[in-house]
């Protein structure tokens, strides 16, 4: 690299210290601004697979075009069985969701989606802060997250409250258990489950949930059970996982809102620092004329200018990364979690750092376009 | 080998076509020799800045040749006018157009670098320079921090910092006032005599004129070259 290229560009930069420190800043928080839409995008598609992604299972038995975990139908019990009994499934577990209303201690009534689990718990909570799953077996005990005690009106084990009439008591609290639809999960066992969706007779559940036996392909075993168990569709955990998302994010007003949030965030960002780059290269249009008249070649002034690029840039991009770190450990523990994965933080940075060289085009066409004649018109 | 650093041959330059054309510089044949000090003087729009933006190979003549150190300059060409400003030409403009962003050094040494000087050469040649043109005290300051006239000078200091074989000078004193203007222009003669250089200025101060060796009258794109007797 030419020896003058990053001493020019670095100093260009940084000689209005107020001004440099405010660019930063303005690409800084473009970037956050960026990475909180896509991060809670993030959020929610983690939030609406949460429970399929932790339960286990390799397999899911449902009704035939089940749109998602949070609607499943009704489906026979006797399903359970029929799974079981198809070659390469190891075992075979119910589970029944559905809704209800819960009767704060206060008086308020909440929309709650009651997930009873059968005898091994497969599909229920995966962290606690207090008590345990296992109490659930117990008559009329619950668990919910401690992340909606205050709007159930519930803080403690012991605590009660009722749903559909029936009394329920707090055998624990889970931790990060978060709903997509705004009605907390409410975690008991099926007998317990069948007692607050009336809706369901005795004998129906939601899904049936398999695991595969050790070296069974779990595709050529789902194809087995959609052949062999009537009037009910089998995917695989990952296939489930992916339709419920897609759903939400997809087939709903919120996940489109949330993925056009996103995206405008994503645009905003670049547009706040194609601007910024542009109005610091014609800030110094007569300085860059000055290097042209006195024998610096365009491929150098091209090359400052994206160094700025990529300087402000990076400096931007780190500081918003913090900033967002910052905001994801303190949404951690809200309902609205912002949340990253290694792929999306890589794919951001790249889209920003080609935002920087698209923001330096600006600039290289006005340095292009240039007459260093003008130097001597002061 | 021939002591002529830069010849015009039959420069014309004009703008528009058809009725609007306008003429600024008709065939203009001039020499300029090693070390010969030249300035160029004219009333407004007579053409002055074009024939030294001919000259500074930032501008193309409409006809004729510009030759430098024996060769033909391509103006269709502009990376190779560039090379032609970086390794040649010598520059000193109005308001001396420092970086502002870069100390006084720093700017000396940036464009030092910038022709291809090496590091060793870079060093000496600016310390000869800052002590010959008295800058240094300046040399760790800003452009803002220094008066019209030391800006003209460390502008001095980089127009000959790389041994270019012309150096060319628009106005050098035309925002100073006649003490700082005179010793500006003493300096930049004294350098280039001691450089050898081709010393073209531009200015509208008579009382420059004894100055140089010769004087370049310019008006309606005519030059006429009138011999100095010192």
């Amino acid at each position: 690299m030419n020896a003058v290229i990053l001493p020019v560009a670095i100093k260009m930069l940084s000689h209005n210290k107020l001004r440099f420190f405010m660019t930063v800043t303005g690409i800084s928080m473009a970037f956050f601004l960026a990475a909180a839409q896509i991060g809670l995008l993030v959020g929610w598609v983690n939030t609406n697979s949460a429970i399929i992604n932790h339960a286990g299972a390799d397999l899911w038995v449902m009704a035939k075009e089940t749109r998602t975990f949070d609607y499943g139908t009704a489906i026979p019990r006797h399903r359970v069985q029929q799974v079981s009994s198809v070659p390469g499934v190891k075992w075979a577990e119910s589970m029944l969701i559905g809704w209800a209303t819960w009767h704060h201690p206060q008086g308020k009534r909440i929309n709650v989606e009651v997930i009873g689990l059968d005898d091994s718990f497969t599909g229920g909570p995966w962290e606690f802060a207090s008590g345990s799953i296992e109490i659930t077996r117990q008559p009329d005990t619950v668990v919910v997250d401690e992340l909606y005690g205050d709007m159930l009106g519930v803080w403690k084990v012991g605590d009660e409250a009722e749903i559909q009439g029936h009394r329920v008591i707090m055998g624990g609290f889970s931790r990060g258990v978060r709903t997509f639809t705004a009605a907390p999960f409410v975690f008991t066992s099926i007998r317990n489950a069948q007692k607050y969706t009336p809706y369901y007779r005795d004998d129906e559940i939601s899904y049936v949930l398999a695991r595969v036996a050790e070296g069974e392909d779990p595709m050529k075993v789902r194809d087995l059970i959609n052949q062999s168990v009537s009037n009910v569709e089998a995917l695989t955990s990952s296939e489930f996982a992916e339709r419920s998302v897609k759903y939400w994010m997809l087939e709903t007003g919120i996940g489109i809102t949330v993925i056009i949030t996103a995206a405008l965030g994503m645009l905003v960002g670049a547009v706040i620092m194609s601007q910024t780059l542009f109005a610091i290269t014609q800030d110094h249009l007569p300085n860059y004329a000055t290097l042209l008249a006195l024998g610096f070649h365009h491929k150098t002034l091209r090359s400052i200018i994206l160094s700025q690029s990529f300087c402000l840039g990076g400096l931007g991009i780190s500081l918003g990364a913090v900033l967002f770190g910052v905001a994801s450990n303190a949404s951690a523990t809200s309902p609205i979690p912002l949340e990253t994965t290694n792929y999306v933080s890589i794919a951001l940075i790249i889209f920003f750092l080609l935002c920087c060289i698209g923001a330096s085009w600006f600039s290289i066409r006005a340095i292009f376009k240039l007459d260093p004649v003008m130097v001597f018109h002061g | 080998m021939s002591s002529d650093v830069l010849v015009c041959q039959g420069i014309s330059k004009s703008y528009g076509e058809g009725e609007q054309k306008e003429q600024v510089l008709s065939r203009v044949d001039l020499t300029f020799q090693k070390g010969q000090a030249s300035v160029l003087i004219g009333p407004s729009g007579s053409g002055k800045t074009t024939l030294l933006s001919i000259l500074g190979c930032l501008l193309a003549p409409s006809e004729g040749e510009l030759i430098i150190n024996s060769e033909a300059v391509n103006f269709k060409d502009k990376s190779s006018l560039t090379e032609v400003r970086r390794l040649k030409l010598g520059f000193i403009f109005q308001h001396a157009q420092l970086l502002p962003f870069l100390t006084i050094k720093e700017n000396l040494v940036v464009f030092a670098r910038n022709t291809g000087m090496q590091a060793d050469d870079i060093e000496q040649r600016i310390q000869l320079l800052i002590e010959r043109l008295q800058l240094v005290a300046m040399a760790p300051k800003f452009p803002s921090q220094l008066s019209g006239g030391q800006r003209q000078r460390v502008a001095i200091a980089r127009a000959l910092l790389h041994r270019p074989s012309i150096v060319l000078a628009d106005e050098p004193t035309a925002a100073l006032d006649w003490h700082n203007g005179q010793t500006v222009v003493e300096l930049l003669l004294d350098q280039a005599r001691v450089e050898q250089a081709v010393l073209v200025v531009v200015t509208h101060d008579v009382r420059m004129l004894p100055l140089f060796d010769r004087i370049l009258a310019i008006e309606n794109g005519i030059v006429q070259v009138k011999q100095n007797v010192k």
